[in-house]
């Protein structure tokens, strides 16, 4: 019995449901069971009512005879992050490469380029601050961020991904606050910042991981080429961030090849990535559909006008502004589409359903011949692994 | 303490949804919302995370084998959908914070006064059934009432099945009484009985499951995955991609210190 907003809840509802939905009477039961601390605010918001299915059941779970499902209904949990974590996916990345950055001048670039490595740094340890504030944001109990430092979990990209950001952007802030300091103090803020710096290097990959290590079809068929994508739209993120900050002439002549390596590298693993995908038609979809096919797209769009307008001869300012804003939007919304892109994902049962007869299931690991059900799987044997 | 699990036979399910019933009672979890689905009799829909039993209604235009209708080709399968608490789990494998634990029991439990709700074992259970509450904030599934299994009971929806389709006990029992009903069934002439993972032989991709079930049909035809893997099964190939990407990211970094134009731009 739905209650629409305007006539408000029901007689019924009154009558029945307290309000929150456990239809216990506090003064005469006790609230002790597992599921008594849920905390209940929205029972509606919890539970929306679903599209009414208007077909026959008996027909209605049936795209095609070989192809069933329950009723059309997903398989899987869509993710339920929220913007933050795809923000996050791309400042974490341009944190993790501007200190790398920041590390190779510092160690093999000479005095002039001292300016530049400080910028790298600054870069660095803002992105990792408001990383770490994106990603709290995120959570469902706020308040709970440090039980994130309470175990380390190797199998959790999660949990590996919490050290390394919460090591990253301490070290890094050490670095920054010491790093001109002279004696003791100044190598403690040197040692810091370097380390920060190498950590960068997982910084920006293990986020690719931490959708890959997921059940969601898209990110887990991609999982041999998006970490690469990450990495590479990071250095070009971060060349692209760098060359729009005010630079001397001397660091643009270092930072034109750092960021013009970016972009090519982005692009092709962009190509990689789609290809990766290509190998189900059904997981490859929510890259061709939908929001996340129109942000993929225009994400593509960008990465390459990015890269041409910087190839092009010709050295006025706005030509190079135009490029890396163009690069900087490609890589932004490259998160967002890989991350709608799970969501869409998620949403379609045949994206599991289908590519897991096929072989591309558990199969892809172990090498078993036959699905649960005893049924040798459709896709020819061997599997290609 | 042994090692614990349902065996859900779903050629004995008659729908009555008095697991689902007693899941909810016993636990003391809120409703899901009153709507009409459409779904046959299922108006619950799927597990979630005040849904811990979930009876699922599949509604064929094939006849089951040796029975007869009365309105043409036509048969109903039910079975009651639970948290797996899978060999391999997913959503522990993946859960940071340390909230997701194996009991004693061998079963997996999330502690609601760990969990931050980061949300990451939504994503990482390949059967959809854990789930973050969004006004809780935090992740919830089935426990297997551990509450009850503690002072020796049977869990809520188990002692509420009216068919024993769903059965509780030691994990060895089960298998043993689950292989003895494919046999039976197969006997009968419903061939197309089979247990759907039993144990790490028939489900490599998650090691075996301690709630595993009876089916007649494809495990798609309930919504579940015919191949089911934990993720981080297939996670190596990602950190290795780090690994290489790491290196690209360091040899980029040098090569532009190095070889970058000096002089004038």
């Amino acid at each position: 019995m739905s209650s629409s907003g305007k006539e408000g809840p029901s007689f019924l509802d009154t009558l029945q449901r307290r309000s929150d939905g456990r239809n216990v009477n506090p003064s005469l039961g006790t609230l002790l069971g597992e599921g008594a601390q849920q905390r209940v605010t929205d029972l509606d918001g919890a539970n929306p009512a679903r599209t009414l299915l208007s077909s026959i059941p008996s027909r209605s779970g049936v795209d095609s005879p070989d192809a069933p499902s329950y009723h059309g209904l997903p398989v899987l949990k869509q993710p339920v992050w929220i913007a933050t974590v795809p923000a996050y996916l791309f400042v974490g990345g341009v944190a993790g490469a501007a200190s790398l950055m920041g590390l190779a001048i510092d160690v093999l670039g000479e005095k002039a380029l001292d300016p530049l490595a400080r910028r790298c740094r600054q870069l660095g340890t803002v992105g990792d601050i408001l990383s770490a504030g994106l990603l709290i944001a995120d959570l469902g109990r706020p308040e709970r961020f440090l039980h994130m430092l309470r175990v380390f979990r190797p199998t959790s990209p999660m949990s590996v991904g919490s050290w390394v950001l919460a090591l990253s952007g301490g070290l890094n802030t050490v670095g920054l606050v010491l790093g001109r300091s002279r004696g003791v103090l100044g190598a403690v803020g040197k040692v810091s910042g370097y380390s920060a710096a190498l950590l960068g290097m997982p910084l920006a990959g293990y986020t690719a991981v931490l959708l890959n290590n997921t059940a969601i079809p898209l990110w887990q068929a991609t999982r041999r080429t998006l970490p690469l994508f990450f990495m590479a739209s990071a250095t070009a993120s971060a060349g692209s961030l760098l060359s729009l900050l005010p630079h001397s002439p001397r660091e643009a002549g270092v930072l034109r090849p750092y960021r013009l390596a970016g972009k090519v590298a982005e692009l092709a693993m962009g190509y990689a990535v789609e290809r990766d995908a290509r190998r189900a038609p059904e997981v490859a979809r929510p890259l061709d559909e939908g929001l996340s096919g129109t942000l993929w797209k225009a994400s593509r769009a960008c990465s390459v006008a990015g890269l041409v307008v910087d190839a092009l001869p010709g050295r006025r300012r706005w030509k190079q502004v135009a490029a890396d804003l163009l690069t900087t939007v490609g890589a932004v919304t490259a998160r967002f589409a890989v991350f709608h892109g799970g969501k869409a994902s998620a949403r379609d049962p045949q994206a599991t359903f289908r590519p897991q007869r096929r072989g591309h299931g558990a199969a892809e690991v172990s090498g078993h011949a036959m699905a649960s059900d005893g049924k040798p799987f459709s896709f020819p044997l061997p599997v290609v692994r | 303490m042994s090692r614990k699990g349902f065996f859900t036979d779903s050629t004995v399910c008659i729908g009555c949804k008095a697991c689902e019933v007693a899941c909810k009672q016993w636990n003391q979890l809120p409703d899901d919302g009153f709507h009409f689905t459409g779904m046959s009799y299922d108006q619950t829909g799927d597990l979630g995370c005040s849904t811990w039993r979930h009876v699922a209604f599949v509604e064929r235009p094939v006849p089951l084998p040796g029975h007869d209708t009365g309105v043409g080709d036509f048969s109903w399968l039910m079975v009651s959908d639970v948290c797996k608490h899978c060999q391999r789990a997913g959503c522990l494998e993946a859960c940071p914070t340390g909230a997701i634990v194996r009991t004693g029991f061998d079963t997996v439990y999330v502690q609601p006064d760990i969990c931050n709700g980061c949300g990451y074992c939504v994503t990482a259970c390949p059967f959809g059934v854990i789930d973050r509450r969004p006004d809780d904030g935090r992740a919830w599934k089935c426990t297997l009432c551990y509450d009850r299994l503690g002072e020796g009971m049977t869990p809520a929806c188990a002692k509420a099945c009216p068919t024993e389709s769903i059965a509780y006990g030691n994990l060895d029992v089960l298998h043993e009484r689950a292989e003895n009903r494919v046999r039976q069934l197969h006997e009968q002439g419903i061939i197309s009985a089979y247990l759907y993972g039993k144990d790490a032989a028939n489900q490599p991709g998650t090691g075996g499951l301690n709630a595993f079930f009876l089916l007649v049909d494809k495990p798609e035809v309930y919504n579940l995955p015919p191949d089911p893997v934990v993720p981080t099964m297939k996670a190596r190939e990602a950190w290795g991609a780090v690994a290489v990407g790491a290196l690209g990211m360091a040899a980029v970094a040098v090569g532009a210190v190095l070889f970058g134009r000096r002089g004038t731009p």
